[in-house]
């Protein structure tokens, strides 16, 4: 499970270092239900196809959603505007295209658009029956938190992540 | 006055990537589009010096954009960049091969970014 987990976790870290400007906190990755409630307010996510089929997603509440928005513009912002759903979008997608680099060795994968869903416990439909979700939270902000969720399955043999 | 083309369907990376070129003080003006489709019109309407092109974008692709562009023997020595999270070794060979003259992985290097503008001599 690691050698799939972490190119994501080391993206993660990476595109928020260099990208945002900002420090992350890696925390213990834990397996959660497909449909568990969660205190998410925005989540971007991405599909994989190609030789693995999956979903990377990134969620978080309002406030970093802001602040990390902010970093990126230098423009305060009071609500998730375009602005905070093109930030969120374009974090996700460097990180997904960052873990691919990490995945290679594995798989050959294709990367969707990302797509931004939002809302107090909003709904992720994950594509794959069968794959787990395994969901990393980080800490943010010294006292914020986000968390990278990731479900994969391989096409070929059908092993999880 | 160098005019450069940026494709980006995010506002955002569009500025970044304006942002960090004016760093390198070449005289230029920017044009930019979200999609490669409206990249591909505004190529045609107006003399470009350098495209800088994402990937993942809707209507049409970069790496499609890239392979229509230099289906045009008028584009073949047009300097097209990608910068893109498409950061797999089978991604970069894919956009070499297309004729993408070189490839800048997000999040943006500042350092590499210059290294690369400066190869092409604008």
């Amino acid at each position: 499970m690691e050698k799939y987990i972490t190119p994501f976790i080391v993206a993660c870290e990476e595109v928020f270092a260099h990208f945002v400007g900002t420090k992350l906190t890696a925390e213990r990755p834990y397996i959660t239900q497909k449909d568990e409630e969660h205190e998410w307010v925005v989540s971007g996510i991405i599909g994989f196809s190609r030789e693995a089929r999956g979903a990377v997603v990134i969620s978080m509440r309002k406030e970093p959603a802001l602040k990390i928005t902010e970093m990126l513009t230098g423009k305060k912002h009071s609500d998730i505007d375009e602005e905070v759903i093109d930030a969120i979008g374009e974090i996700v997608n460097i990180i997904a295209g960052n873990a691919k680099k990490g995945l290679e060795e594995s798989f050959k994968l294709a990367i969707s658009l990302p797509t931004i869903v939002r809302g107090l416990n909003h709904d992720i439909t994950w594509p794959g029956d069968s794959a787990r979700v395994i969901a990393v939270p980080f800490k943010i902000f010294e006292d914020e938190s986000i968390c990278l969720s990731i479900a994969m399955e391989s096409l070929a043999g059908n092993s999880n992540v | 006055m160098k005019t450069i083309l940026v494709v980006d369907d995010s506002q955002i990376m569009r500025n970044i990537v304006k942002n960090t070129f004016l760093l390198i003080k070449i005289p230029c003006s920017f044009i930019e589009a979200d999609n490669g489709q409206d990249a591909l019109k505004e190529l045609e309407k107006n003399p470009v010096d350098l495209v800088l092109l994402d990937w993942n974008m809707p209507r049409l692709s970069g790496i499609d954009f890239l392979k229509q562009v230099r289906a045009n023997s008028k584009y073949a020595k047009l300097p097209i960049i990608m910068v893109t999270s498409e950061a797999a070794k089978y991604n970069v060979i894919e956009a070499l091969q297309s004729g993408a003259t070189d490839y800048i992985i997000k999040p943006i290097n500042e350092k590499k970014f210059t290294e690369k503008i400066l190869k092409i001599d604008l």
